[in-house]
């Protein structure tokens, strides 16, 4: 859906990123998408096909990790990940944990470039 | 080939942070409070604004950004309220973003605001990532969509301070469950406000006009303290 758009905030954070260390090949970038944020990682390896073409990271490979959803349950005093579909809830106790841990990351973490 | 690794470690919304960043001190600047409408497609969105621009502007002065893919018939619709109102066609994104409400401010004579209402895109799942210096995140959940909506979009719904649960007044036509749908709210955010309300009867209009007036108080009150 708005991947077109991440694919160009990416490609803005390689260039900067670029430019600080005299770069000017990408051969993959690695990423960390959580499951809340809404990104399908096919879809944007799609756009990053796109936005990619005609710069320093074109033909680059987009290593997507994908970060599952962790909340912090104050009940068991522990960080747990809820079952698929049940919200934000505890899977040992069924509390409800309002406070995402992790899940909604969208992290720019490296770029390998040749040497 | 030979690969070496650079370390970047950059949140890639960040940009968009920090132009709502900056969105946000113009609205504590102006004392107006700036409230983010989410919801899925057709779920009232439009007539509850219409409805709380009428009732608000009688004695507030009260603007709304629109966002939709295409068309500019919502804010057609909005401007029957008296309120200015503007347009923003978003061609391909499926959500506003900070730099769209920036865009849009520049140049609208619209004179100080007690309140600015955002219309975002019809759509649970990319609106709820993008922080657009609002003070209150609104979500709409109409009595015809799925009481486990909250669990499908738990995104939008966690980040949301108030859930209106519009078409109220066909609750019970269409077979709305309320506790199944209270449960899948509390499960992703036990703190949210729920206010039940229907535009068309007026039903609940009130409640949510009171929450509205008492936080544009708070906000022109935050102003006149504000120090300089």
């Amino acid at each position: 859906m708005h991947e077109l758009s991440i694919a160009l905030s990416l490609l803005e954070g390689i260039n900067e990123a670029a430019e600080r260390e005299r770069i000017t090949r990408v051969s993959s970038v690695r990423l960390r998408v959580g499951v809340l944020s809404g990104i399908a990682p096919d879809a944007l390896r799609f756009s990053w096909d796109l936005a990619s073409e005609d710069t320093i990271a074109a033909g680059s490979k987009l290593e997507i990790e994908e970060v599952p959803l962790v909340v912090m349950c104050q009940t068991c005093a522990a960080r747990v990940t809820p079952l698929a579909g049940t919200g934000l809830v505890c899977p040992m106790c069924g509390s409800v944990c309002p406070n995402i841990v992790s899940g909604r990351e969208l992290e720019l973490v490296a770029m390998e470039v040749p040497t | 080939m030979k690969l070496r690794v650079v370390e970047i470690k950059a949140n890639i919304m960040r940009k968009n942070d920090a132009l709502a960043a900056r969105l946000r001190e113009r609205f504590a600047g102006a004392g107006t409070l700036a409230v983010n409408l989410l919801s899925s497609p057709g779920s009232g969105k439009t007539t509850l604004l219409e409805e709380t621009l009428r009732r608000l502007s009688a004695h507030r002065k009260v603007a709304a950004l629109v966002g939709d893919q295409a068309t500019a018939n919502d804010a057609e619709r909005l401007q029957r309220s008296g309120a200015p109102v503007r347009q923003i066609t978003t061609a391909a994104e499926c959500r506003l973003d900070a730099d769209m409400i920036e865009g849009a401010l520049a140049g609208w004579e619209v004179g100080p605001l007690d309140a600015l209402f955002v219309e975002n895109v019809g759509n649970l799942i990319c609106p709820a990532e993008y922080d657009l210096g609002e003070d209150l995140r609104v979500v709409l959940f109409s009595v015809t969509e799925g009481e486990d909506k909250p669990l499908k979009y738990p995104l939008a719904f966690n980040t949301s301070q108030v859930v209106l649960v519009t078409k109220c007044d066909i609750a019970d036509a269409v077979g709305f469950n309320r506790e199944a749908a209270y449960a899948s709210l509390r499960e992703v955010n036990p703190g949210i406000e729920i206010i039940e309300l229907s535009a068309r009867t007026g039903e609940g209009m009130e409640r949510w006009m009171a929450l509205l007036e008492g936080r544009i108080a708070r906000k022109s009150a935050a102003l006149a303290l504000a120090p300089g």
